[in-house]
């Protein structure tokens, strides 16, 4: 193969024919949630996924993938598997009036983050923090606390230590965004060459 | 940035019977102009044809990166190095936003990525063409964007609610392209004569897999009635190209530039454009293999995913499990 890229060409490649083994379906790696709090003062909100070995390089993903370009303050990530979901209603149905009273247990209190869906087709934001023993007892404590007049379609709740927060030494990350112009639509300004080349033409 | 209106290959519809109640529930829910999420039930005609649309988008964010990046080591300047860098990253990333999207509905991004190497899926045809000079690349970063983002922000306004979200970020990091772009060809326009003469062979390269780009007429069968009903397709091939020309051909002339078309001119009665329909028969030639660059471009993908292999291996932990994202 003769490419017009150097860099194919500088890549040899050896397994030209070679036939490639497809993987199993779910040979891959696991499946980690992505929340971002774009500034001081807002919430956090559900960006994404990233697919990572393991916590600590699903956030360093993360941070690649969700906070290269717009401003951020901080970033957490979870297993999917440790995000706890409600079912999803419509219309004008909250779903916390789906969510009853849990029974009572002795365990030991622990807290969760909750997150709200607060309309179809846009992301879930952070409503609050709730102290309870099991999920289930953290959505009804969350419907007591966060479930007033906003119509919620769907709520998460995410028990808060098996989160990998941002420390507070690693909130400097983000402070060279703004000095990034060259991914600012801003920095292009063509105007005026374009604007004294029409009047040389005309 | 490479939404195609066009998704290749039809679906065989005939043997799905959908439960009518809980269809007719759905219909209601689109038409109340609320979104469909992961969790909700929805007909498998609709399902397959989201996995397959969202599929081919993230491919050619991946494929469409190929082109450009071959021009970033021999950009003019670092400025222009620094933006081209930040930019085919950015559609990587995009990639990885929409497989996201796609892996809600039940596939998983290795089987997606798979069916791209092994050529069983389709990506964005116009990625099938070599980038010759700088000035291609120029091209692509204005002209190709944009046509993308026509068809990005039609879509934007589509049912699926994981779509909608990838492509609300995508059209906001977007923003850069295609200002980079107009930048760079501006600087081409208004520079040397040779300049001048490397853009205006670009369009005549690219003006053909431009116009294909929207894909050909849309036969309106049932089908495609359906998935406009269910806010699938949102808008037919022929008007994202008329949106393309109304918006672009007034920029490309005013720059002093042709374009290799004598019909091509705006019908004043209908208020379309009139043109020369392209080869369809090459767009068929290369959608099936047969293009410039069809060869390349999965062997590039083969071989980062053969060397990547021992990476995955080391890494891989039973700790961790794919599961399906949440939305």
């Amino acid at each position: 193969m003769k490419s017009l890229d150097p860099r194919v060409n500088r890549l040899q490649p050896d397994v030209t024919g070679k036939s490639i083994a497809p993987k199993a379906a779910l040979d891959q790696f696991g499946t980690f949630e992505v929340f971002v709090q774009p500034k001081d003062g807002k919430p956090f909100q559900h960006e994404g996924i990233v697919h990572a070995p393991d916590l600590e390089l699903a956030y360093v993903l993360a941070k690649e993938a969700f906070t290269r370009r717009f401003t951020c303050t901080s970033l957490y990530v979870v297993d999917t598997r440790d995000v706890y979901t409600s079912p999803t209603t419509e219309g004008d149905q909250s779903v916390y009036s789906l969510i009853e009273a849990p029974l009572a247990t002795n365990e030991v209190k622990t807290s969760y983050e909750i997150y709200h869906l607060l309309k179809r087709g846009k992301q879930h934001l952070h409503a609050g923090t709730v102290e309870a023993s099991t999920p289930q007892e953290a959505m009804y404590t969350a419907r007591q606390k966060f479930g007033t007049d906003k119509t919620i379609y769907n709520v998460w709740a995410i028990r808060t230590n098996a989160i990998r927060l941002t420390t507070p030494e690693e909130k400097d990350l983000w402070n060279t965004l703004p000095e990034k112009k060259f991914r600012d639509a801003t920095d292009y300004k063509g105007g005026d060459k374009l604007k004294s080349f029409l009047e040389r033409s005309s | 940035m490479y939404g195609g209106g066009n998704t290749f290959e039809g679906i065989q519809t005939e043997s799905l019977q959908e439960d009518p109640e809980k269809l007719a529930a759905f219909e209601a829910r689109i038409d109340r102009g609320e979104k469909i999420e992961p969790v909700d039930w929805m007909p498998q005609l609709y399902r397959k044809q989201l996995i397959r649309m969202i599929e081919q988008h993230a491919h050619s964010e991946i494929i469409g990166a190929l082109p450009e990046g071959t021009w970033i080591t021999r950009a003019p300047g670092f400025k222009r190095k620094l933006a081209l860098i930040a930019k085919v990253q950015d559609e990587v990333g995009h990639a990885q936003l929409l497989y996201s999207a796609a892996e809600t509905l039940g596939k998983s991004r290795e089987a997606m990525i798979d069916d791209l190497i092994t050529g069983k899926s389709k990506y964005s045809n116009i990625f099938n063409y070599p980038a010759y000079t700088w000035a291609d690349a120029c091209f692509i970063s204005w002209l190709v964007d944009a046509g993308a983002i026509v068809n990005q922000l039609a879509n934007a306004k589509g049912s699926y609610g994981p779509y909608c979200r990838a492509l609300e970020r995508i059209c906001a990091e977007e923003s850069f392209h295609l200002k980079y772009g107009h930048h760079c060809v501006i600087y081409l326009a208004t520079g040397t004569a040779r300049q001048r003469e490397m853009f205006q062979q670009a369009i005549n390269r690219w003006w053909t897999p431009m116009m294909h780009f929207f894909g050909p007429a849309d036969k309106i069968s049932t089908h495609t009635q359906v998935l406009m009903k269910w806010k699938v397709k949102m808008a037919s091939n022929d008007d994202t190209r008329n949106q393309f020309l109304d918006m672009y051909v007034p920029k490309i002339l005013e720059l002093g530039f042709t374009i290799p078309d004598e019909k091509l001119k705006k019908n004043p009665e209908t208020g379309r454009w009139d043109y020369t329909e392209p080869d369809w028969e090459e767009f068929m030639r290369v959608i099936n293999g047969d293009g410039p660059c069809n060869k390349e471009r999965l062997e590039v993908r083969r071989i980062a995913e053969e060397r990547g292999r021992w990476v995955r291996e080391a890494l891989r932990s039973s700790k961790t499990a794919y599961v399906t994202p949440l939305a």
